[in-house]
C-alpha cells in the first residue's frame, strides 16, 4: 500500500522534534535536512515545517548537470550521489523551496531522501514518526483522500498542493485553516 | 490493551549488529515509549528508534526524547567517585580528585557519624528527586529513615507536584494525577487547560488534544502567555499570573447560576456544595474580570462551553500549582468537574500534567517528609506499624515527620541541618530564592551528591558519587496517567558508576544497618520489597508485578493483587476516597499573589519551561541539539512594555526583584500580557531566574510561588554593555 508524507501545517507547535529526528535516521550523519520556521516571531508562536515535497518533476534534479540527484522508484527524490555531485549548487537555487543544503567542507549537496532506508519498506520517516502534533503524518492514499474531503471548504481556499505549489508533489500539504470548515459538536 | 485510532501496526527498522531495547524516555511525565538502539559488538547505546507499539504515544517523541540517549555515553559523565579535600572551594567546580568507592564510603560514614554523634540524628538530611524509578524513590525513603535515622528527607516534587497532590487529596481523598487514561483525551468534547504550556512541556499530548478540535470539540486555555496551544485554542483566558483561584471561582459561580450543576451527582456524591455556592456568589464575571484581567465575556463563554459539553476534562499544570495558593487553585478548578458531575466516567475527569518522569510514583512512596510507602502517613501510628513490619524496625525507631524542601534549606542556614545527601536533583538551579539556598548549601559541614554529571548543586559537595543514567538500570515509573510502566536496562553502567539503590544498600552496610538492606541485591529485589511495603496503602502497587506490566502495557494503580488488572479510570463507581465515599467541593476564599506589583517593582514575573530543556537543564544543556536550539535564557516582553522601557529586541537588560537580579536578552513578543514578563528557568549560575523568585510557600503543600512575583527591568549602562 503506497503511503505518502502528509503535512498539516495548522498543527505545528514548533517543537523541532522533526529536526532532531532527521539527525537520527541512519546515514544522516547527525545533520538534519528539514527546516522549521517561526512565521511571525514578534507577534505569535506560529511555526511551520519546511520539508522537501518530493516533486514529481523535481527542479533540483532537472537543474543538476551531473545527474547526481536520482529519483527512487517510490518517487522519493534522493540526496546527491557522492560520486557524481560536482558541488555546483544549481539545485539549491533551482528548488522553489530552498530545500537542498550544501556542505562547504565536503563540497557536496545533501537533502531529504524521505528516509529512503525506512520508506522503501513502508516504515514511516523519522520526522513523521516522532512529530508530536501530527503535523507530519505518513498516510495511505485513502487516508489522504479522506483528509481532503474532511477539510474541503468548498470555497476554493483549501487543500493539498495544487494550485498553490509549483507543480505536482509526492508529499501532500494541508495549508493552515483546516478548522474553518469544522462543524462544532454543540 | 487499549489500542485506539492512532495506533498503527509498524515494524521497526533493524540494523545489522544492533538490538532494540524497549523502554521509555528519561524525562517528563509523558514517559513516551522508545527503543534504544544498542550495538551488539560494543554493547553501547548508539541511538533511538520510535516505539510505535506504545499505546499512549505511538512512537512520538519531543526533541528531548529523540536525543535522550546521548546522555548515556556523554563525555561529561562522572566515572569514579570524587572527593574534594579543600572545603574553601565549595561552590566551584574546582578541587575534586578521583577516589575509590571504598574511600568515598569510608569518608561519608565517618563524617555522617561524627555529625550525628555531635549534633544528633537529625543533623543529617536527604534531598531527593522523582526523575528516577519507584524502586529508587522507595529505597531513598527507607535509607533516610532506617540507615541514617533522620527525620529530614524531602524531595524536588515540592517544587513540582505537591500542590496537585494536596488539592486532589482534599477534593477526592486520593492523589492520582489523572482520573482517566490519556487514550480518552482525544475523545472528549471539551478540554479546559489551565496553566499548562502543553505544546512545550508535554508535547506528545498534542496529537490527541488537536484531535478534540478536529472532531468539533473545544479547547479552552488559561495562561498569561499565548503559548502554542493557546494560539489555536477556541478560547484563551489570558489572566494575570497568580489569579487562578478567582477565575475558578468565577466559572464555578456561572456553572451553578446558569443551571449546569448536576444536582443528583452533587447530592449523592459530594459535600460542600452549599458553602461553595455561597462563597463563589460574589465572583461575578465583572468582579472576576477585575481580579484576573480576563474579559467578562470570555469568562462567561468558558463557563457556557464547559457547562454544555457532554464530556469534558479539566486539566492543569505548574502554572496554577506553583503558587502560594496552589492547593486551592487545584481544588478550585476541580470544583468545576464536581459541581457538574463531569467525573467518574470515561472521557470526563480531572488531570494534572505530571512534570517529572516519575512525578507521580515518586511522591507516593516515602520521599516526602511526612509520607511512607503506599501513600501512608508518618503521623498515623497504624501506618507506621505496617511499614515497620516490612522494614524490620520498631515504631520507636521510626523518625518523626520532617519539613519541606525549601524549609530544609532554612534549617541548613540555621545550622540545625549540617549534613546533606543529595540525589536526583539540582536545587542550586531549581529552588526559589537561590542566593539564600546556595549560601545554605555552602554552609553545610558535609555534603554528598550522587549524580551522573557535575551539576551546579554538585559544585557544593565534598563527595560526589557517580550514579547511572536511566538507561543503565531497570525498574518502574508511574507516568502522567497513573500507569506503572517498566524502564529497561540497555547498557552496563559506564565507568564505575552505580545505580542509587546500590549505593544506598552499600552505604547502609557502612552505617551499621546492613541487616535491613543487605538482602537487596538487584533492582528486582527492591521492587519486590517496595510492592509489599505499598500493600494496603491508598497507592497500592502490590499487584503491579513486572510481568503484568509487560503483558498489559502498564498497570494503573491501585492494583491490589494478582487478579487485579489495575484501575485505568478512577471513581467509575462514584466512590471517592474520603471516609464517607464522597468528594469534597471546596469553598475557597481568594487571596492575591504574595507579592503584587508596586511603584518600585511594576511587572509580574512568571517562569516556566521551553520544549528543548528539562527542569534545571543539567542533562539537556549538555545535549548539542538542544543546546543549539536554546543556548541561553531570555526575558519575554510585550512590545508596548518594551517601548515603555525603551528596550529593543535582543538588547541585554537587568531584571531584578527584592531577592536578586540577573541579566537577560529581551525577546519582544505580543504573545504575553503587557504587565507580565517571562523567563525560562533551566539555566545555572548567574543565568538562573530563581535568583529572583519568591519563597512564599503554600500553607498546605509548601510549594513556592515560582509563578508570580513583582519585578522590575532596567536598561544596562551602555558603557558596561560593551
Ligand atoms: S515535529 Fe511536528 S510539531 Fe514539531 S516542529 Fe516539526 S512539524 Fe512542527
Ligand atoms: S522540493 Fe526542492 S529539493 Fe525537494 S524534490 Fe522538489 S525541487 Fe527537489
Ligand atoms: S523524511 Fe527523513 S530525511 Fe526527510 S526530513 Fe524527514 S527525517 Fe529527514
Ligand atoms: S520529554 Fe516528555 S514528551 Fe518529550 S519525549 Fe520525553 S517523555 Fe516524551
Amino acid at each position: 500500500m503506497k503511503k505518502r508524507l502528509y503535512i498539516e501545517l495548522e498543527n505545528c507547535i514548533g517543537c523541532r522534534s522533526c529536526l532532531a529526528a532527521c539527525t537520527q535516521c541512519g546515514g544522516h550523519e547527525q545533520r538534519n535536512r528539514n527546516y522549521v520556521y517561526d512565521v511571525n516571531p514578534h507577534v505569535n508562536r506560529q511555526t511551520m515545517p519546511l520539508m522537501c515535497l518530493h516533486c514529481e518533476n523535481p527542479a533540483c534534479a532537472r537543474s543538476c548537470p551531473a545527474q547526481a540527484i536520482q529519483i527512487h522508484e517510490t518517487g522519493a527524490v534522493l540526496s546527491a550521489l557522492v560520486e557524481k555531485c560536482i558541488g555546483c549548487q544549481n539545485c539549491t537555487i533551482a528548488c522553489p523551496y530552498g530545500i537542498p543544503k550544501f556542505d562547504e567542507e565536503e563540497n557536496l549537496m545533501y537533502k531529504c531522501d524521505l528516509c529512503i532506508d525506512r520508506t522503501k519498506d513502508g516504515i514511516p520517516p523519522m520526522c513523521a514518526s516522532v512529530c508530536p502534533s501530527n503535523t507530519l503524518q505518513w498516510l495511505t492514499e485513502e487516508e489522504i483522500e479522506q483528509k481532503q474531503q474532511q477539510h474541503d471548504l468548498d470555497n476554493g481556499k483549501w487543500v493539498t498542493s495544487m494550485p498553490y505549489l509549483e507543480g505536482e508533489t509526492n508529499v501532500k500539504v494541508n495549508l493552515p485553516g483546516i478548522l474553518q470548515g469544522t462543524e462544532k459538536l454543540f | 490493551m487499549q489500542r485506539d485510532k492512532f495506533y498503527k501496526e509498524i515494524e521497526n527498522v533493524e540494523h545489522p549488529n544492533e538490538k532494540l531495547i524497549k523502554t521509555h524516555c528519561s524525562y517528563c511525565g509523558m514517559q513516551c515509549g522508545m527503543n534504544l538502539r544498542v550495538n551488539t559488538m560494543t554493547n553501547k547505546i548508539i541511538g533511538v528508534e520510535p516505539r510505535y507499539d506504545w499505546p499512549v504515544t505511538v512512537g512520538k517523541m519531543c526533541p528531548k526524547g529523540v536525543t535522550a540517549y546521548q546522555q548515556t555515553n556523554h563525555d561529561d559523565r562522572i566515572l569514579r567517585p570524587l572527593i574534594r579535600d579543600d572545603a574553601s572551594l565549595k561552590g566551584t567546580k574546582e578541587g575534586f580528585r578521583e577516589a575509590s568507592w571504598e574511600e568515598a564510603y569510608d569518608l561519608i560514614a565517618e563524617k555522617f557519624g561524627e555529625l550525628q554523634q555531635n549534633y544528633g540524628k537529625d543533623s543529617l538530611s536527604v534531598f531527593s528527586g522523582v526523575s528516577m524509578t519507584n524502586e529508587k524513590c522507595y529505597l531513598t525513603g527507607k535509607f533516610a529513615r532506617v540507615a541514617l535515622g533522620t527525620r529530614y528527607i524531602d524531595y524536588n516534587g515540592r517544587f513540582c507536584m505537591s500542590s496537585a497532590a494536596g488539592g486532589f487529596l482534599r477534593s477526592f481523598g486520593v492523589d492520582r494525577g489523572s482520573t482517566l487514561p490519556w487514550t480518552d483525551i482525544h475523545e472528549t468534547d471539551c478540554l479546559f487547560i489551565a496553566g499548562s504550556n502543553t505544546a512545550e512541556c508535554h508535547p506528545t499530548s498534542m496529537f490527541r488534544i488537536w484531535n478534540v478540535q478536529e472532531r468539533g470539540g473545544y479547547i479552552i486555555v488559561v495562561d498569561p502567555r499565548e503559548t502554542p496551544i493557546a494560539r489555536r485554542a477556541d478560547l484563551h483566558l489570558d489572566l494575570k499570573p497568580g489569579t487562578d483561584l478567582a477565575l475558578a471561582n468565577g466559572i464555578v459561580h456561572l456553572l451553578i447560576e446558569k443551571g449546569y450543576a448536576d444536582e443528583e451527582f452533587v447530592n449523592q456524591h459530594t459535600n460542600g456544595f452549599e458553602e461553595t455556592k455561597e462563597l463563589v456568589r460574589q465572583f461575578t464575571p465583572e468582579y472576576t474580570s477585575y481580579l484576573t484581567g480576563v474579559a467578562p465575556e470570555k469568562i462567561e463563554r468558558a463557563a457556557e462551553i464547559y457547562g454544555k459539553a457532554p464530556n469534558a476534562v479539566v486539566m492543569f499544570a505548574r502554572g496554577i500549582e506553583q503558587q502560594h495558593k496552589g492547593v486551592d487553585n487545584v481544588s478550585g478548578y476541580t470544583n468545576m468537574a464536581l459541581v457538574t458531575g463531569k467525573i467518574g466516567r470515561p472521557k470526563s475527569g480531572v488531570a494534572t500534567f505530571t512534570g517529572q518522569g516519575n512525578g507521580q510514583g515518586g511522591r507516593e512512596h516515602g520521599q516526602k517528609s511526612d509520607l511512607l510507602p503506599g501513600y501512608r502517613k508518618i503521623t498515623n501510628p497504624q501506618h507506621v506499624q505496617e511499614v515497620c513490619n516490612v522494614w524490620g524496625i520498631t515504631p520507636e525507631e521510626m523518625p518523626k515527620a520532617g519539613v519541606s524542601a525549601y524549609e530544609m534549606f532554612e534549617l541548613m542556614d540555621q545550622k540545625e541541618i549540617r549534613g546533606l545527601y543529595l540525589l536526583c536533583s539540582n536545587p542550586a538551579v531549581s529552588a526559589p530564592n537561590l542566593n539564600f539556598v546556595r549560601n545554605a548549601m555552602k554552609n553545610l559541614d558535609f555534603m554528598v551528591c550522587a549524580d551522573f554529571y557535575l551539576s551546579e548543586s554538585a559544585e557544593f559537595a565534598d563527595v560526589i558519587l557517580p550514579s547511572v543514567t536511566w538507561s543503565e538500570d531497570e525498574g518502574t515509573v508511574t507516568n502522567i496517567e497513573g500507569r506503572i510502566i517498566k524502564i529497561n536496562k540497555a547498557q552496563e553502567p559506564l565507568g564505575e558508576s552505580k545505580p542509587d539503590w546500590q549505593m544506598q544498600v552499600e552505604l547502609a552496610e557502612r552505617l551499621g544497618k546492613g541487616e535491613n538492606f543487605a538482602h537487596l541485591k538487584t533492582a528486582k529485589d527492591v521492587a519486590d520489597e517496595f510492592r509489599l511495603a505499598s500493600k494496603g496503602g491508598s497507592a497500592d502497587y502490590y499487584g503491579a508485578t513486572w510481568d503484568k506490566i509487560e503483558k498489559q502495557d502498564g498497570v494503573f494503580w491501585p492494583c491490589k493483587n494478582d487478579e487485579d488488572q489495575g484501575t485505568p479510570h478512577m471513581f467509575l463507581d462514584k466512590k471517592f476516597y474520603h471516609a464517607d465515599g464522597k468528594a469534597q467541593i471546596c469553598a475557597l476564599p481568594y487571596r492575591p499573589p504574595a507579592e503584587e506589583p508596586c511603584e518600585e517593582y511594576q511587572l509580574r514575573l512568571t517562569t516556566g519551561r521551553v520544549v528543548y530543556h528539562y527542569l534545571s537543564g543539567n542533562q539537556t544543556r549538555r545535549i548539542k541539539f538542544l543546546k543549539d536550539m536554546c543556548p541561553e535564557p531570555y526575558v519575554e516582553v510585550h512590545p508596548e512594555t518594551a517601548a515603555t522601557y525603551n528596550m529593543e529586541h535582543d538588547e541585554r537588560i537587568r531584571l531584578y526583584t527584592r531577592r536578586g537580579e540577573a541579566i537577560y536578552k529581551v525577546k519582544v513578543t505580543e504573545a504575553i500580557r503587557k504587565d507580565t514578563v517571562f523567563v525560562p528557568y533551566h539555566f545555572g549560575h548567574e543565568e538562573s531566574i530563581n535568583l529572583l523568585t519568591i519563597p512564599a510557600l503554600d500553607p498546605k503543600s509548601r510549594m513556592p510561588e515560582f509563578k508570580a512575583c513583582a519585578a522590575q527591568m532596567q536598561k544596562l549602562d551602555p558603557k558596561k554593555v560593551l
